[in-house]
Formats: structure tokens, C-alpha cells, sequence
């Protein structure tokens, strides 16, 4: 297990650094708007209709992949290194690939998700 | 004439013969104004208790022998103006290290992590001597000359949290030296280094908390190096997909 | 005396004959000092997990219908989950800002021929282009564009 994370560590690692980078970019406004402003009643939502319609498109499609993709790489690889800095490497073996796991699956549940709207 | 001015040093204590765990122990001394924490050391060791080991040499932070924690953070002792302490400074040994002896630690296991990242020009053949020196210009010489600032002082090992909880990671300062050669334009083994860096001491367990160039007296930014190397080696990954290295 | 790091931190590979004594962890860690920016940042993936797989369940109502969207949208109104995603929003600007700031250093001198531009201007261009992304995401979301 330990050689298969050593050989797909540069991929992790790429999908990680585009969680921290695009995923933080896309995120901001994500949250500042759907997660805060909207339900505060500080400034409108998109009608259902009209989020739809945009959502739809490819680059919605593309836009929402990345928002569920991205930040749940950058989630999971930064979870494993808080498991080693609370002195977990000698299990890291088990616990890594659990943690990519969660983020695979996600992903995999994000992409059905884009492509059946 | 104005009363010296005193310092209480709480100094970890350690003899394999006689010791089950490190201890600590305390000394009060006079000091003066101009010291550095090394000058308050070396009077213990000369005046108040001979049995004191501790390393040091150039006592002017170019050596790279006197590392210790004082107050809990990796320093060059010599470097370190003892005025900006309190009136009770702790000095311990380098954190992450096994400890030989009171502030003295075991340095063999750096070393390998040295020698692994193989620290010297790697030519695919050798050049003949009747060729003449390889040439290189400044703009080629500046994308490392950072790096090969390296004292091997290894304070950058103690900061590190990843040193602390992974044993097999490589580390900031094998990976910066490495990162140098690779950077080299002589050098011509940066896929040989790749391999190490993907290994099993891989780089990609270094979490960027960017400790190692906080503390680096040389500013050499270890960070920039690991994570530079990261990159690379994300390259040479890719490239290994597209064009196999086959008999390589 | 601070706690023990990994016991096979920097062990030699053939360890001499005379005991050692086990290495000990930074006394300052893991929040104390510096160390705590960077146990928060990484303690953040727990959050960035949470805030994909919420946005996984806003992508999947949005396909199931209006019923489940506005189901969604009014579970967001209850406290525990603006208070989430103001703690989410701390989160995110602290990720970008702390990753942002270490960006530039991290690109390599040259890839093949091409040199990365300068650090200042990678930052510049950095904020820049989270400033962008988000006034462009906000307009959208709130309806201000592409109504």
C-alpha cells in the first residue's frame, strides 16, 4: 500500500495544489453568497430556474465539478497530514488511503451529479 | 562600578552512563552585555562545570556546529545576542535528534539523508580534461546559488514537523542540496535525484509549513527548494507517463 | 521536558554503540508560536472536506428538482449552517492568503526553456485573479449577470 500512495503521490499532490489554488478561487464567492449572504437575506439567490439554466451549461458543469472535486482533494490530503502531525505515520499506510477514498468517491458522486442536471 | 548583570541558563543534562532520560539543570552566571548565548555556554564549561559537552567552532554562524534550541527555537548559539533574552534563558539540544550527550546529537542520520540525494554533478559521460572547464553564466549560476548556501547547521531539521513525525522523510536541507545539483546546468542527473525524491524519503510528505526557511540563518529558503522539487518531480512523473523510461 | 517526537526521527541508518537518548518534538508545536497558522491551515481540510461534499448535495438537488432545491436552500437559512460557512469563509480567505503568499517561491527557476515571471508579479496576479473570480461568481449567483 505504501508503494502504490509513493507512485500516485505526484497525481495526489497535483489534485491537492488545484484544491488549494482553484478550489480557493472558486470557492469565495461560493460561500460568501450561497452559504452566507443569500440565506441572511442580504442579497438575492438565483431562482431555481435561472441556476439551473446556467448550471447546465458546460462551463456551469465544469465551474460546479470543480467546486465538489477540488476542495475535497485539498480536504483529504491535508486531514492525513493532521493525522501524522498527531503522531499517526506508522498507520498512515491505512489511514491515507481510506482519507483518498472519501475524496474519490466524492468525486465520482460530483461528476454523475454535473452530468445529470 | 555597577552591579553585573546575571542570567539564570536551565540547560538539558544528559550522560548515557549514568542518566535513564535527559534532565535538566540550572546555573546562574554573571554575563556582559555584548555576548552571545555560545560566550554564556563556554563560561559554564570553563568556570562553573567542565562536564558540560556542547559543539562549537567558527563562532560566526559560517560552521554550522552550534545549532541548539534556546527558548524553544532552533539557533546558531554564536549567532544569538544573548541581550535579547530574558533573565532566564533554556537551552536544549536540537529537537528532533537523538541525543548523544547534554546538548550534543547524533548527526549520522543526517548524513545518510545527505548522501541519498547524491550532492555532486552527475554526468551522463564524463567530460575529458582536454575539453576544458564546463562554462557556466551568471544567470545559470543564480538559479541555485541560493541553495548551495547550506551550513548543514540543521536547524531546519528541528523546526520541521515533518521530520518530527516521519522518520523516512528526506528533509530541507538533503532536499535543498539536492534541488541545487539538479538546478545545475553542469548536472545532468536530475531524473537519478527524482527517483530518490519520489522514494520512500519522498518530498511530497513536506506539508509547506515553511518552518525550515523561518529558521535558516543562511536564508537559504529550504521551503522554495522542497517545493520547487515537488514540482519537478511532478514533471518527471508526467513524463514517465507519456515517454516510458523502458530500459533507462 | 518536551514530549518525544517519532523515536526513529533522524536515526542513523546504523546506529552506534552508545545509548542515545529519544528524540524530542519542537517545543512549540503543534500551537504555539508559528506553528499554530500552520496546524489551523492544515486543520482547514477538515472544513474544505465538508464544504465539497455540501456543495455535492446543492449540485444533486439542483438536478432532482425545484422541491429538493428549496429544500436546500431552507435547511441553509438555519444558524448551524451560516455559522459553518462564515467559519468557512475565515477558513478560505486564510488558505488563499497563507497558499498565495508562498506560491511564487514554489514555481522552479525554469521549466525547459521558460522562465516563471517574476514573484512579485505571480502574487499581483494571484490577487488579482481571486478578486476577479469571486466579484464574477458573486454578480452571477445573486443574479446581477446572466439574469
Amino acid at each position: 500500500m505504501k508503494h502504490l500512495l509513493l507512485k500516485f503521490e505526484p497525481l495526489i499532490w497535483l489534485l491537492f495544489g488545484q484544491g488549494v489554488l482553484l478550489g480557493t478561487l472558486l470557492l469565495t464567492g461560493w460561500v460568501l453568497v450561497v452559504g452566507v449572504l443569500a440565506p441572511l437575506g442580504i442579497a438575492p439567490l438565483l431562482s431555481f430556474a435561472d441556476a439551473h439554466e446556467l448550471a447546465a451549461t458546460l462551463i456551469g458543469r465544469l465551474v460546479l465539478a470543480g467546486l465538489i472535486v477540488l476542495p475535497l482533494w485539498k480536504g483529504a490530503h491535508h486531514m492525513r497530514h493532521v493525522f501524522i502531525d498527531m503522531g499517526g505515520a506508522d498507520r498512515d499506510a491505512t489511514v491515507a488511503p481510506l482519507l483518498y477514498l472519501i475524496a474519490l468517491v466524492g468525486s465520482v458522486a460530483g461528476i454523475i451529479a454535473v452530468v445529470r442536471l | 562600578m555597577s552591579e553585573q548583570q546575571k542570567k539564570k541558563f536551565v540547560i538539558t543534562r544528559f550522560d548515557p552512563d549514568r542518566d535513564e532520560v535527559p534532565k535538566t539543570q540550572e546555573y546562574e552566571i554573571p554575563v556582559q552585555p555584548d555576548w552571545k548565548v555560545l560566550d554564556a555556554l563556554n563560561f559554564i564549561k570553563d568556570e562553573v562545570d567542565g562536564s558540560l559537552s556542547h559543539r562549537w567552532s567558527c563562532r560566526m554562524a559560517v560552521c554550522g556546529s552550534c545549532g541548539m534550541m534556546v527558548d524553544g527555537e532552533p539557533k546558531l548559539t554564536c549567532k544569538e545576542a544573548l541581550s535579547n533574552y530574558g533573565d532566564t534563558v533554556e537551552i536544549a539540544p536540537l529537537a528532533n535528534f537523538p541525543i548523544v550527550r547534554d546538548l550534543v546529537v547524533e548527526l549520522d542520520g543526517f548524513m545518510d539523508k545527505f548522501k541519498s540525494v547524491k550532492p555532486w554533478i552527475i554526468r551522463a559521460k564524463e567530460r575529458a580534461v582536454e575539453e576544458g572547464p564546463m562554462r557556466q553564466s551568471p544567470e545559470e549560476l543564480e538559479e541555485f546559488k541560493q541553495f548551495s548556501m547550506c551550513i548543514n547547521c540543521m536547524l531546519c531539521y528541528s523546526a520541521c514537523p515533518v521530520v518530527a513525525n516521519e522518520p523516512e522523510f528526506i528533509g530541507p536541507a538533503a532536499i535543498a542540496l539536492g534541488h541545487r545539483y539538479s538546478l545545475d546546468s553542469r548536472d545532468e542527473g536530475a531524473a537519478e535525484r527524482n527517483e530518490v525524491f519520489r522514494g520512500e524519503g519522498t518530498v511530497f510528505s513536506c506539508s509547506f509549513a515553511n518552518e525550515c526557511s523561518e529558521v535558516c540563518p543562511k536564508h537559504v529558503d529550504p521551503a522554495a527548494a522542497v517545493n520547487q522539487a515537488k514540482f519537478n518531480a511532478v514533471i518527471d512523473w508526467a513524463q514517465g507517463l507519456i515517454l516510458p523510461r523502458g530500459g533507462k | 521536558m518536551p514530549r518525544a517526537s517519532h523515536p526513529h526521527a533522524m536515526q542513523p541508518r546504523n546506529p552506534g554503540s552508545t545509548r542515545t537518548a529519544p528524540p524530542q518534538m519542537p517545543p512549540k508545536f503543534p500551537m504555539q508560536g508559528r506553528y499554530r497558522a500552520y496546524t489551523l491551515f492544515d486543520w482547514t481540510g477538515l472544513i474544505y472536506l465538508l464544504l465539497g461534499f455540501l456543495a455535492l448535495r446543492i449540485v444533486w438537488a439542483l438536478g432532482d428538482g425545484e422541491a429538493a432545491w428549496n429544500f436546500v436552500m431552507e435547511q441553509f437559512q438555519n444558524p448551524i449552517y451560516i455559522g459553518f460557512h462564515v467559519l468557512s469563509l475565515v477558513s478560505v480567505i486564510f488558505v488563499g492568503v497563507r497558499f498565495f503568499g508562498f506560491f511564487p517561491k514554489a514555481q522552479p527557476p525554469r521549466i525547459g526553456p521558460v522562465k516563471p515571471p517574476p514573484q512579485p508579479v505571480i502574487l499581483a496576479g494571484l490577487y488579482a485573479a481571486w478578486v476577479g473570480v469571486t466579484v464574477v461568481m458573486t454578480l452571477i449567483l445573486t443574479g446581477a449577470l446572466f439574469r
